[in-house]
């Protein structure tokens, strides 16, 4: 026996080298169906990669169909342009009104929510002066405009109360006003030249 | 071995893919996002840019880390739909008839107390689409009007924190984007429409334990100026009810901070019917007659 053999180094295993080895079939089977899966997955949900289909749509033209009608909201959504161009001036595209300035909220005013509308019309028709309460506030307006002469067309003014009325995002859910109501009260008060105050508007006797 | 340009090219590929993927084709997608017009009314923009105490109110909520336990992202999981019966025309047998073979299970006389009724009834609830139209296409030839409500589902919806799901556009005029990622407290994208009163954000802020007794959020005690009261108490001075009110001749009165943070709390709303998001939201009612009726029921108080 050599002495000078370390016995240690003769039992080391031999360098690693690098050699190849197949990979199994089975985990490149396992790849392409996830993948085809995946394109499945993407081609079922994710909704043609479309920024404006969202879950749970899975097609555009899901959403499309999903659209709500307008039907029966028309004179609503054109009274808010009325709206804008005659009532915001003063009343605030809020409606909130210009309390400083004695100009009433139309937010939960029971003057335009109230059932029916027969003083909401006569009031836009010939104008409000005098003290008024309105929602709980006492208000002293100069002056409300008559709109009789400006605004002559009946269903603009159905349009606008319509808006007013039933604007959800005011808490406002009260009846549309067509045209045929605002044109029956102004013939009814058409010989009336001044604006009308609170006591005579109360006095209306409405039929 | 030298495998640098092959690390380096592989690492340059996995990161431009993610920077495509991530950033590249969204910001492609949605980059140039615009205002959209309300699908139920298209003369109303959607979103509107937030007034300005709002504005400053979206820096509070961020410096005071309010992120960290609210979110601001309904989900929705799914839609259902009901059918409603708006108006049933003049040709009673018909719509009756009608009525019977949509409604599957009901007698003549429930029929004919639906079409009776006040207007809109729901005839069909929770039912899929195909069927809600195939409901509708047997209505109307009869004169009648039907209509598919669209309803949102899902457990944040369940919730009562929205109306429908969070999209991409109700975010468009935020800087930062304030989504958040937690829920030690509820989702706050809707909290506008939910919780609509300044006063309740207010008292809220002060103590959340005053509204409510469980509630786990700090009080944010710091936002507020306890003060003697001068000759007459402050308009804006917070009113207390019970153990929580200051000791007499002191007021509770909120700081500038307080005020941005409310004001960007109630501007907080996510109820616009835009394309992606179609639900079905209420509108106003038909006028009851054509003419006006009898003496006003609801005159207002002298």
């Amino acid at each position: 026996m050599n002495p000078d053999v370390n016995p240690s180094r003769t039992r080391q295993e031999a360098e690693p080298t690098s050699g190849s080895a197949q990979a199994p079939v089975w985990l490149f089977v396992l790849v392409a169906v996830l993948a085809f899966w995946g394109m499945g997955f993407l081609d079922n949900y994710g909704g043609g990669f479309d920024p404006r289909v969202y879950e749970p749509y899975s097609a555009r033209t899901e959403v499309e169909r999903d659209q709500p009608s307008t039907r029966g909201r028309e004179r609503f959504n054109a009274g808010r342009l009325a709206f804008l161009q005659y009532c915001a001036p003063c009343h605030m595209e809020t409606g909130l009104g210009n309390p400083a300035n004695n100009v009433p909220p139309l937010v939960h005013s029971e003057w335009a929510l109230a059932e029916p509308p027969n003083r909401l019309i006569r009031i836009v028709l010939n104008g409000l002066r005098g003290p008024v309460k309105v929602d709980g506030k006492d208000f002293n307006s100069d002056g409300m405009l008559p709109w009789r002469d400006t605004i002559t067309d009946d269903e603009i003014i159905a349009r606008i109360l319509t808006y007013v009325r039933g604007n959800g995002e005011w808490g406002h859910n009260a009846s549309e006003i067509t045209a045929e109501q605002v044109a029956r009260i102004r013939d009814e008060t058409k010989a009336r030249a001044v604006q009308w105050t609170v006591d005579e508007l109360l006095k209306v006797s409405e039929k | 071995m030298n495998q640098g340009p092959l690390i380096f090219l592989g690492v340059f590929f996995a990161l431009a893919l993610s920077w495509f993927g991530l950033v590249f084709e969204p910001q492609l997608q949605l980059g140039n996002a615009q205002q959209a017009t309300n699908v139920v009314n298209p003369t109303q923009l959607y979103p509107q840019m937030r007034p300005g105490q709002a504005r400053q109110g979206l820096d509070v909520y961020r410096s005071l880390g309010c992120a960290a336990c609210h979110s601001q992202q309904v989900g929705q999981t799914g839609r259902t739909y009901d059918v409603t019966l708006t108006d049933a025309g003049t040709n009673r047998a018909e719509v009756i008839a009608a009525l019977l073979k949509v409604k599957p299970g009901s007698n003549t006389a429930e029929v004919e107390k639906l079409a009776a009724g006040p207007m809109p009834q729901t005839i069909l609830k929770n039912v899929p689409r195909a069927v809600a139209d195939a409901a509708v296409a047997k209505l109307e030839p009869t004169g009648a009007k039907a209509e598919v409500k669209i309803i949102p589902t899902g457990p944040d919806i369940t919730r009562g924190w929205g109306k429908r799901r969070s999209v991409a556009e109700d975010f468009l005029f935020d800087q930062p984007v304030m989504l958040g990622s937690q829920r030690a407290g509820p989702d706050l994208a809707d909290v506008g429409s939910r919780l609509p009163d300044a006063n309740w954000h207010l008292l809220h802020l002060y103590n959340p334990q005053i509204l409510l007794k469980k509630s786990v959020m700090p009080p944010y005690r710091f936002l507020f100026e306890k003060r003697k009261v001068g000759r007459e108490p402050a308009p804006e001075a917070l009113k207390f009810s019970g153990e929580f009110a200051p000791e007499r001749g002191y007021e509770i009165v909120p700081t500038d901070n307080a005020r941005q943070l409310v004001a960007y709390l109630l501007s907080l709303r996510a109820d616009a019917v835009i394309f992606e998001t179609p639900i079905t939201v209420a509108r106003p009612p038909a006028a009851s007659t054509n003419a006006p009726a009898a003496a006003a029921t609801n005159a207002p108080a002298k």
